[in-house]
């Protein structure tokens, strides 16, 4: 087990609001460790904290309670400008009276480098993100995108112990913001720089991160890889936050035997394997995700009536109401497998296999 | 870089600014508040600069300002010298215990009587009356006669066709309250007064200002002194008379002391026996003030005392009265 | 929480700012040296005349008031003060009104013209109306002698006189506010409401007027304050009609009442204050457009003939007025005895660069000290309100603006009241005029500061701290380079207001410094009228000087901003 390069220890943060009317506490408890060279992104709704964490990190706040660890140092009382840490800030705050050089070269110029060296290293980075030749340009005349590269690159030449990104993508439009992820990931890994990335948008946590930290009221829901957070939610908030429209079953355990547990739902009974931490009588969440659902018209598990229908081309997404539930299904290659129309009788059938049992 | 000079020199003239007053400056300089004109003013000083090389540094009020700024400044007097303004006032100043005696050497052998203080805290340099002046087109144009008595004042030709100062401001309108009292009787005075608001257009803070506008034309008559007359009136070209109330009139003798307290008070002795000396007197021709040393040649055309008919003029009396009849004609007058 | 619980969760924060500021020492020394500075010289004349009009025999009584009211020489002024007032805001707003509306609203040509001279009067000597006043109206008037001769008498001192010019001197601050709010309206909902079927007249009834109300109500309140403490033209023009500020002048400075002077302070100090106020904390508040929106879409002029000549020709015959007033100044300061001798000759500029030299060096010299320092004072009280948390900032925010809502009579008499006695005697020195330029322009520089700052984005100072700077390099390379065009603005319109200053700093003057304005208040008193001309354009020059030699640095900084008279510059009462 590697030491962790950022190690975050009972981090919390209250604010006492002048204008509210009692404390808000923002980030509560929060335990993390990051190796080095991970990318780790902070995901959840606004008002969860993510920022909050982040800016705790960088120094532009200071925590109520817990620890702060960065290489092995612990780095509470050390001052924002004094942290090895960059921020790319949303608005990109680059500075509206300098240039493209200047700006870029201003954390260098602090750390009063000699010139040659400055003008070497700027260079190399404006390379790196495709803005050579204009380093006399200023910056109010660059497009969104590319203050996007000067803000990244700004934070980058001072080669930071951690990078930090304060939902850098949200000012863009949707085409660029999906280039500009791929691009901030290729040169995250190539450099191999500690990332601490906060995102509201799930698929550009689950496009970036090595691991992601689902907050949600200021507390961890769950951290886990991509793959860990969709296929094997913790929680239900979780579940609900992360894919398309997450359908919800409750049911009951009416049989354990080992791993394997059979769960009744609407007086179905279906078999699942795997979970060893269940016990007869457990109300159960089942998460079954749209894609999990199978149509038929014939037969199935539960009986259904399709209520809408929503066509996308490479899919079809149909709600379907059983039980008095309203249920998303995606069906993929919906030609293949021909169009349910309003008002159809079909059958649901789930993908035991692929749906993820919660404790309630 | 650059920044950092400017802001060093700014701290620099800062504390110059402030530290620069108290740097005294050639150790010859005169400081004075006069009540002169200070186009009159400016004439006898320069004079005096360069007679005894002794600068002057002045500021104009009128009497009544000069008074309070004295009061105000008592625990820390600015001038040594109140130069000009009558008698009146300087009465006020030392009873309120502002001014210091000087027994000037040169004008012992004429200041007798009520030349100067009995006890030396004022000196007199010269004497001037009371009296009207008069735009000469408004009479022509309305075929009226100049007025010759305080009664005729109050006719009703004259309607918002006359003018003063406020008497707690100028030593001329004091002059001119106190001639009244003494003249009909403080009761009496006060309803003539009463009659006469009609007819005043408004009140100056400078006495002689309403010379000049009846010269302009914007009143018809303006009661002040005859020098102030003649100096601002008819001799600057304005279409000026000068007349005097028949039942008598009042008048000043101009004053000047030494302030209590005063940071140059050698310079302002030397000040005080130079304004007495015969050239200095001589050069109150321009301005048409009689001067009280003999030796001194009058202007030709001033109003002499034995030109008009002079009430019984008390100034001790009219000065120990001064806060009591400004603050009765306050609340009878109201302005 | 309750406003107690709230109140002690402020308590529990103040230590641990005061740690944060204990770390930053030139921090926390600059704080408490700008908190002396403003206690000392803002606070303490005002408190000197509160103590002395409330104190009788050691100990407090509201006794002096009785006495003050039932003299009729104090109600009337007070009362004509009030009523003045009114009357100046109410006539002032409907012109600045015109002038807004002709051109955010009306499609008339000239509209940089009129709004140039419309902000003229900004930067002139705010007396110099009452002295045109007198050559065109008076007995001697260009315009009762020569036009009409003789034929109509004009009453200009009084009532009428004041109203005609301070109405003329502040309108400009109305057409400044309503010219803001009439600018941010969004134009999509005058649309709307023609969309809806509404006539023209019916938009301006229903949507533009009620818009604009929270705004006609801040013009009003704003030139209603600037009347009630205007001092120059009555000085002139008051004739009998005594007002409140030229009376305490008069009753200190002729009777050495200090305590009557310091109770009619009171007595001017409370209607501006109210109406400062009412302007800042409700009307405001009750804004339906936030002034620095910007509209999403162009406006619509209306262009129907017959509105827009009219307009047209009212905004030309306002503008004429304008013209005529000041260019009459201009006319006479070349004529050698305005009323008696009307040849034309220089000898009234020669009068006023020899004897009036001294008055000019003063002056500008007064001027050029205090006007740096009033802005950089004032940009650090703004930096430190809006960056930074200590105990006590709101109440020095709001101390440092209280200059706005004080007449410049009441600030000279508690500077003279204050300072004339020991530990601080300023009285008689530069010192005490550039202490009273200062502080009472300082509010200039603090709202110019705020509303700058406010416009940054708080994250560029976070990412320079981020990329390794401290507070002092942030504040030096990022922050003041940002702030520095409105530094200038507001450097600009300080300077006006200390060469143009009376109402305060006429108690101040001594034998060792003197200021134009009150050479030109004294010339007019002695109907020494081309001379006081001569003097108010000299006046006029040197700004106009000034304000290029401004914008040029903000030009060298290559920035290319314009310098603006924002509203925030208009407030400033003399």
């Amino acid at each position: 087990m590697n030491e962790a390069y950022l190690e975050i220890r009972n981090l919390t943060k209250e604010f006492v609001s002048e204008y509210q009317e009692e404390q808000v506490v923002a980030v509560k408890d929060f335990n993390l460790q990051i190796q080095k060279g991970e990318f780790v992104t902070l995901l959840g709704p606004s008002g969860c904290g993510k920022t909050t964490t982040l800016r705790l990190i960088g120094g532009f706040e200071n925590p109520t309670r817990g620890d702060l660890f960065l290489d092995r140092v612990r780095i509470n009382d050390i001052p924002a400008n004094k942290r090895d840490t960059c921020m790319v800030f949303q608005s990109y705050a680059l500075f509206p009276h300098m240039n493209i050089y200047e700006n870029v070269a201003y954390g260098l110029q602090l750390r009063k480098l000699p010139k040659g060296e400055i003008k070497e290293k700027v260079e190399k980075i404006l390379t790196l993100v495709g803005l050579t030749g204009m380093s006399h340009r200023p910056v109010g005349q660059l497009s969104g995108g590319q203050q996007q590269r000067v803000a990244l690159a700004r934070a980058m030449v001072n080669e930071p112990k951690v990078l930090l990104f304060d939902e850098p993508l949200s000012n863009l439009d949707a085409k660029l913001r999906i280039r500009m992820r791929i691009f901030i990931r290729k040169i995250q890994q190539e450099f191999n720089i500690t990332s601490v990335y906060v995102t509201h948008d799930q698929e550009e946590a689950m496009t970036l991160s090595d691991r992601i930290v689902v907050m949600n009221q200021g507390e961890i829901e769950q951290v886990g890889t991509p793959e860990e957070i969709y296929a094997r939610p913790k929680t239900r908030f979780v579940a609900d936050f992360i894919g398309k429209q997450t359908n919800f079953l409750t049911g009951e355990v009416v049989e354990k035997d080992g791993g394997k547990v059979k769960v009744n739902v609407w007086g179905k009974t279906m078999t699942f394997h795997g979970y060893d931490g269940f016990h007869k009588g457990d109300q159960i969440i089942l998460v079954v995700r749209p894609e999990m659902i199978d149509l038929s018209p014939h037969e199935g598990t539960f009986e259904g009536k399709v209520d809408l229908v929503t066509y996308l081309g490479s899919e079809v997404i149909y709600e379907v109401a059983s039980n008095d539930q309203l249920f998303t299904v995606q069906i993929s290659n919906p030609l293949k497998h021909g169009l349910y129309h309003k008002g159809s009788k079909v059958f649901i059938n789930l993908d035991l296999k692929s749906i993820y049992l919660i404790k309630e | 870089m650059k920044q950092r000079k400017v802001i060093v020199s700014l701290w620099l003239l800062v504390i110059f600014v402030f530290v620069g007053p108290s740097i005294g400056k050639a150790a010859d300089v005169l400081h004075m508040y006069t009540a002169l004109d200070p186009n009159e003013a400016k004439v006898y000083i320069e004079a005096f600069i360069k007679d005894t090389k002794i600068n002057v540094e002045w500021v104009r009020m009128s009497a009544g300002e000069v008074l309070t700024r004295l009061k105000a400044e008592s625990k820390n007097p600015q001038v040594s010298v109140w130069y000009g303004g009558p008698s009146v006032e300087f009465i006020a100043g030392r009873k309120e215990g502002l001014l210091i005696p000087y027994k000037s050497p040169v004008g012992a052998p004429f200041l007798k009587g009520n030349l100067k203080d009995p006890e030396d805290y004022w000196t007199g340099f010269y004497f001037g009356a009371i009296g009207f002046a008069n735009n000469t087109n408004f009479f022509e144009k309305n075929k009226l006669a100049f007025p010759t008595s305080w009664q005729d004042l109050l006719k009703p030709e004259f309607k918002a066709n006359v003018s003063l100062a406020y008497p707690y401001t100028s030593g001329t309108s004091y002059t001119v309250l106190a001639t009244l009292v003494q003249l009909m009787g403080e009761d009496k005075a006060f309803d003539y007064w009463k009659k006469l608001e009609p007819n005043i257009h408004h009140y100056n803070t400078s006495g002689s200002a309403c010379v000049t506008q009846a010269g302009l034309g914007e009143i018809a008559v303006g009661i002040a002194f005859s020098h102030d007359i003649l100096a601002k009136g008819t001799s600057k070209g304005y279409p000026i008379k000068g007349s005097f109330p028949s039942e008598g009139t009042g008048y000043e003798i101009g004053g000047m002391a030494l302030v209590k307290g005063g940071p140059e008070l050698e310079l302002g002795k030397k000040f005080i026996d130079w304004s007495l000396s015969k050239r200095a007197q001589e050069l109150m021709k321009v301005w048409f003030r009689i001067p009280l040393n003999p030796q001194a040649e009058v202007a030709a055309g001033a109003t002499k005392a034995s030109d008009v008919k002079l009430i019984n003029y008390d100034d001790e009396w009219a000065g120990n009265n001064n806060k009591r009849l400004i603050e009765k004609w306050r609340q009878i007058i109201g302005k | 929480m309750t406003k107690s619980k709230r109140f002690v969760a402020y308590l529990k924060r103040i230590p641990s700012d005061i740690r944060k500021l204990l770390k930053e020492p030139f921090l926390l020394v600059g704080i408490i040296l700008v908190n002396l500075f403003l206690f000392l010289f803002i606070v303490l004349p005002l408190f000197k005349i509160f103590q002395l009009s409330f104190e009788e025999n050691g100990h407090f009584s509201l006794g002096i008031f009785p006495e003050l009211l039932s003299k009729n020489y104090n109600v009337q002024p007070l009362i004509h003060s009030l009523t003045l007032g009114i009357a100046v805001s109410i006539l002032g707003t409907l012109i600045g009104f015109i002038f807004a509306y002709a051109i955010t609203r009306v499609d008339i040509p000239w509209k940089r013209f009129f709004n140039i001279m419309a902000t003229f009067p900004i930067i002139a000597p705010p007396f110099m109306m009452s002295l045109s006043a007198i050559l065109l109206f008076g007995k001697q008037g260009f315009i009762s002698k020569m036009i009409l001769r003789d034929m109509i008498q004009f009453r200009i001192y009084g009532f009428y006189g004041l109203l005609m010019v301070e109405t003329l001197t502040y309108f400009s601050t109305a057409y400044l506010t309503l010219y803001g709010v009439l600018q941010a309206i969004d134009p999509a909902l005058e649309d709307a409401a023609l969309d809806l079927g509404a006539s023209k007249g019916k938009v301006f009834r229903s949507i533009t007027l009620p818009l604009a109300t929270p705004g006609i109500a801040s013009a009003i309140l704003l030139v209603f304050s600037q009347s009630l403490a205007d001092f120059g033209n009555p000085m002139i023009l008051a004739g009998n009609y005594t007002i409140l500020a030229t009376q305490a002048y008069l009753t200190i400075v002729g009777m050495y009442n200090m305590k009557g002077g310091a109770a009619l302070a009171i007595l001017l100090l409370i209607p501006s204050l109210i109406a400062f106020c009412l302007q800042k904390y409700w009307v405001s508040r009750k804004s339906y457009v936030t002034v620095t929106g910007k509209p999403s879409s162009a406006r619509i002029k209306l262009d129907q003939p017959l509105t827009k000549y009219s307009i047209f020709g009212l905004c030309l015959l306002l503008t004429g007025i304008i013209f005529l007033f000041y260019g009459m100044i201009f006319f006479g300061s070349f004529v050698k005895l305005w009323g008696a001798n009307h040849t034309l000759t220089m000898d009234n500029y020669k009068h006023v660069f020899t004897v009036g030299w001294e008055f000019i060096k003063d002056t500008l010299l007064l001027s050029s000290i205090a006007t740096p320092i009033a802005g950089i004072l004032g940009m650090i009280i703004a930096f430190l309100v809006v960056r930074k948390s200590f105990p006590g900032k709101r109440v020095m925010e709001m101390v440092s603006l209280l200059t706005f809502a004080v007449p410049g009579t009441v600030v000279g008499i508690g500077y003279i009241l204050a300072f004339n006695q020991p530990p601080l005697v300023l009285t008689g020195t530069a010192a005490i005029i550039i202490l009273l330029f200062i502080f009472r322009d300082i509010a200039v520089g603090v709202q110019t500061g705020i509303a700058e700052l406010q416009q940054i984005d708080p994250s560029i100072e976070e990412a320079s701290t981020d990329l390794g700077a401290d507070s002092t390099i942030t504040f030096r390379r990022i922050t003041l380079p940002l702030i520095t065009p409105a530094f200038y603005s507001g450097l600009a319109f300080t300077f006006v207001k200390c060469m143009t200053a009376i109402s305060a700093v006429i108690f101040v003057v001594s034998g060792k410094w003197n200021l134009i304005t009150i050479a030109i208040l004294g010339s007019v008193e002695n109907s020494d009228l081309s001379q006081a001309a001569a003097f108010s354009i000299v006046i006029i020059v040197f700004i106009l000087l000034a304000l290029w030699l401004i914008q040029f640095l903000v030009n060298q900084l290559g920035r290319g901003r314009k310098l603006k008279f924002e509203k925030a510059e208009a407030l400033q009462s003399i």
